[in-house]
């Protein structure tokens, strides 16, 4: 977007250009394979035919950061792996989303008390859009996260100025 | 004619000056079943030297084994190998039912082993569909889910989840399995038999992936030995050693004197014995031989108490015991050492992963870098194991 | 074999640094406060003389314990001064387990390397090195392998305090 981006006062043309934009944009988002412990194996599942994440788009997984808009944060989050993470998200290109998938990536998970070297939850090291809850959470939760998120990305204004707040 | 270009080519391939790269495979790729770090030197296309990096999963499961409470302590078994978490829940409880010197009632050893091969069979399966993924071959993967699918959802029927399970308990199992439950285990095992032919013959058999997996990474049986390797990869190395015949636990002794299954080893059909084609033979003919364990205990299973009597806050009489249990991976060992309080001194999970991930290091030398993957996926890890 | 057939035949080779052994017993009904042991039986051998040992035991034709199982630490307690180290072994032509332990001033934790012997040692005696601070001499690679390569501290020594924060991010 660059030079357009934000640059429009808030009008009927502009809101559905948002809209236009947006519901492309939320028709294919496609994830990053970020798959750290068990809540992989759910995301594995996810992405096979009997829950088909592909109906919402975004069954195109990328190996790569820099071709991915999702990282599903699927897992327990250590402090080796922190920094390693932090790296990928600084790859990926913008617009770029996090879902903090399970109960360890929201909040450290069962190794909250005694987990010396887990972080308690992703989102100390990356900003978060979406929590999953669950241990695991069931491949119908993680496409519910994924509805959400949907959700929020039909929210953002693209070309529109952000809406000031009071 | 042909002699001359071929000097020349020689000289110039040493005139030019050549250096090692290295090239860092993961955390985060695709293809390293987790995350795990593998440091390659490589010469071109050939890896001269391989180092693999690991802590990138470390949970601290045995810090937190010695301040939670002995039935506390289950679900966290679950979350080591969460390919197989029946089979851990297993482990951990004979550990500890050893230490308690307790007898488990029979109806409760029949839906262990039913579970525990059951979830034998959705390990394996990930194995060989992943191997093929990790191979170029996106098809059985698919396949192999529609399965596995089918067997999570029976597991989710008589516990509640489908993944990490703590259904296997210290003195038993859970509950009871609802009714209807065997009767369709027995659904389950009969369509399995038919599809577990498509998988041969999808996957196996192809030429491709003969050609990609035959003759590489071979373990000798002495570098197995040498390794204290275990499961499948000494099994495809042509050692006939399976916990469950020569260390029996549970009814396996029962099983086996009744002769309802066999040991299947490699046998070096398509390539040199212990390669990869023969490791994922292994694991691909051990699904049928988990499906004849799970026959004979449906047929001689038979009513009654699931459960031996065990306090809610169980305090562990004092002492030490080790107990190794055949995990689909290899040996998953379990110590732990109790002082006669709530809380264990010492829970240490002997993970058949980190011992078999080590002879990665001495494999891949000397191979492509296309072959590096290929070994890594035969020894069929599952990082949570790894790093614990 | 069993463990006492085990334990003669160690005795009859005069099996280098064997200590003892110690059984699991019943509780004694005169003193009450033994409420005996349970579990497996195992042999206390001298650190110093672990490596040769295993050599032993790997050797032996009536022994053949081919393959290194576990290697691995206990703390026993804040108040025990010494740590003990466990060893696992297995004999695939036997069938048959044997139980080790070695006791370690955890002041001075050190003691000779057993990849010589069993290459299976090699990975397990980093891990047992970086969360009990054993120090395994002779060792090829005694880097950390599961823990951070800058971490403080041994994690499983029952005296370790949880650290507060990692590069910037907060632990508590």
């Amino acid at each position: 977007m660059g030079l357009l981006e934000q640059q429009f006062e808030e009008n009927v043309l502009t809101t559905k250009v948002d809209w236009l934009i947006n519901w492309c944009r939320l028709q294919s988002v496609w994830p990053m394979t970020f798959g750290l412990a068990c809540c992989a194996i759910e995301m594995m599942a996810v992405g096979c035919a009997h829950h088909d994440i592909d109906r919402f788009g975004a069954g195109a997984f990328r190996a790569s950061p820099r071709q991915a808009d999702l990282m599903i944060v699927a897992g327990t989050v250590n402090f080796k792996m922190a920094e390693r993470i932090k790296r990928l998200y600084d790859q990926m290109p913008s617009p770029k989303y996090v879902i903090a998938m399970g109960a360890c990536a929201t909040g450290g998970g069962p190794y909250y008390k005694y987990g010396y070297t887990v972080v308690k939850g992703v989102d100390r090291v990356v900003p978060v859009d979406v929590y999953v809850a669950g241990c695991p959470p069931r491949p119908e939760a993680l496409l519910e996260g994924l509805m959400k998120l949907q959700e929020k990305i039909q929210q953002s204004s693209v070309i529109r100025r952000p809406a000031r707040t009071a | 004619m042909a002699e001359s270009t071929a000097t020349t080519e020689r000289e110039f391939m040493l005139d030019v000056r050549t250096q090692d790269m290295e090239v860092n495979m993961g955390p985060q790729h695709p293809a390293t079943h987790g995350v795990m770090r593998i440091l390659m030197r490589a010469d071109g296309e050939i890896c001269t030297g391989a180092q693999p990096h690991l802590g990138y999963l470390h949970r601290c499961a045995e810090k937190i084994g010695e301040n939670v409470e002995w039935l506390q302590y289950l679900p966290y078994t679950d979350r080591y190998d969460y390919l197989a978490a029946m089979n851990n829940n297993l482990g951990y409880s004979l550990a500890v039912e050893k230490l308690m010197g307790i007898e488990i009632p029979r109806r409760a050893l029949m839906i262990r082993t039913i579970c525990a091969e059951l979830n034998r069979i959705g390990s394996h399966l990930i194995a060989f569909g992943t191997y093929g993924l990790d191979i170029g071959a996106f098809t059985p993967f698919l396949y192999m889910f529609r399965e596995r699918e089918w067997m999570m959802a029976l597991f989710e029927k008589i516990c509640g989840a489908r993944l990490t399970y703590s259904y296997i308990r210290i003195g038993g199992v859970f509950n009871d399995a609802p009714p209807g439950w065997l009767s369709e285990v027995e659904r389950f095992c009969d369509v399995f038999e038919e599809k577990w032919q498509e998988y041969v013959d999808l996957l196996m058999v192809n030429h491709i992936f003969v050609q990609r997996t035959a003759n590489i990474g071979v373990i000798s049986p002495a570098m197995a030995l040498d390794f204290g390797l275990s499961g499948p990869m000494v099994r495809g190395s042509g050692i006939d050693w399976d916990l469950r015949r020569d260390m029996p636990y549970e009814l396996y002794a029962e099983i086996w004197k009744a002769g309802a299954f066999s040991i299947p080893l490699g046998k070096g059909e398509r390539g040199a014995l212990g390669d990869c084609w023969d490791r994922a033979y292994v694991r691909v003919m051990e699904m049928m031989e988990s499906i004849k364990i799970v026959r004979w205990c449906l047929d001689s299973i038979a009513p009654g108490p699931v459960i031996a009597d065990i306090p809610k806050t169980l305090r562990v009489p004092a002492g030490e015991a080790y107990v190794g249990i055949e995990n689909p991976r290899g040996e998953l060992g379990h110590y732990v050492v109790s002082d006669g309080g709530k809380v264990a001194v010492r829970c240490r999970v002997r993970g058949p992963s980190f011992t078999n991930l080590a002879v990665v290091e001495e494999l891949m030398p000397g191979t492509l870098i296309a072959d590096a993957v290929a070994i890594i996926g035969s020894t069929d890890i599952v990082v949570g194991e790894t790093d614990r | 074999m069993d463990f006492r057939g085990i334990l003669d035949r160690l005795k009859a080779r005069q099996a280098p640094g064997l200590v003892g052994s110690d059984e699991p017993r019943a509780a004694d009904p005169a003193d009450k406060k033994d409420k005996g042991r349970a579990g497996d039986p195992f042999l206390w051998v001298e650190a110093q003389a672990l490596p040769r040992f295993l050599e032993l035991c790997r050797d032996d034709e009536r022994l053949r314990f081919e393959c290194l199982i576990d290697l691995t630490a206990t703390d026993p307690s804040k108040d025990d001064p010494n740590l003990h180290v466990v060893v696992q072994l297995l004999s695939l032509a036997f069938r048959h387990r044997l139980m080790v332990k070695c006791t370690l001033p955890k002041a001075a934790a050190s003691m000779p390397s057993s990849v010589p012997v069993h290459r299976a040692a090699q990975w397990h005696e980093r891990e047992c090195g970086e969360m009990f601070g054993i120090t395994f001499t002779g060792h090829p690679d005694p880097r950390h392998i599961l823990l951070p390569e800058d971490w403080i501290g041994t994690p499983l020594r029952k005296d370790y305090v949880f650290p507060d924060e990692y590069h910037g991010i907060s632990c508590k």
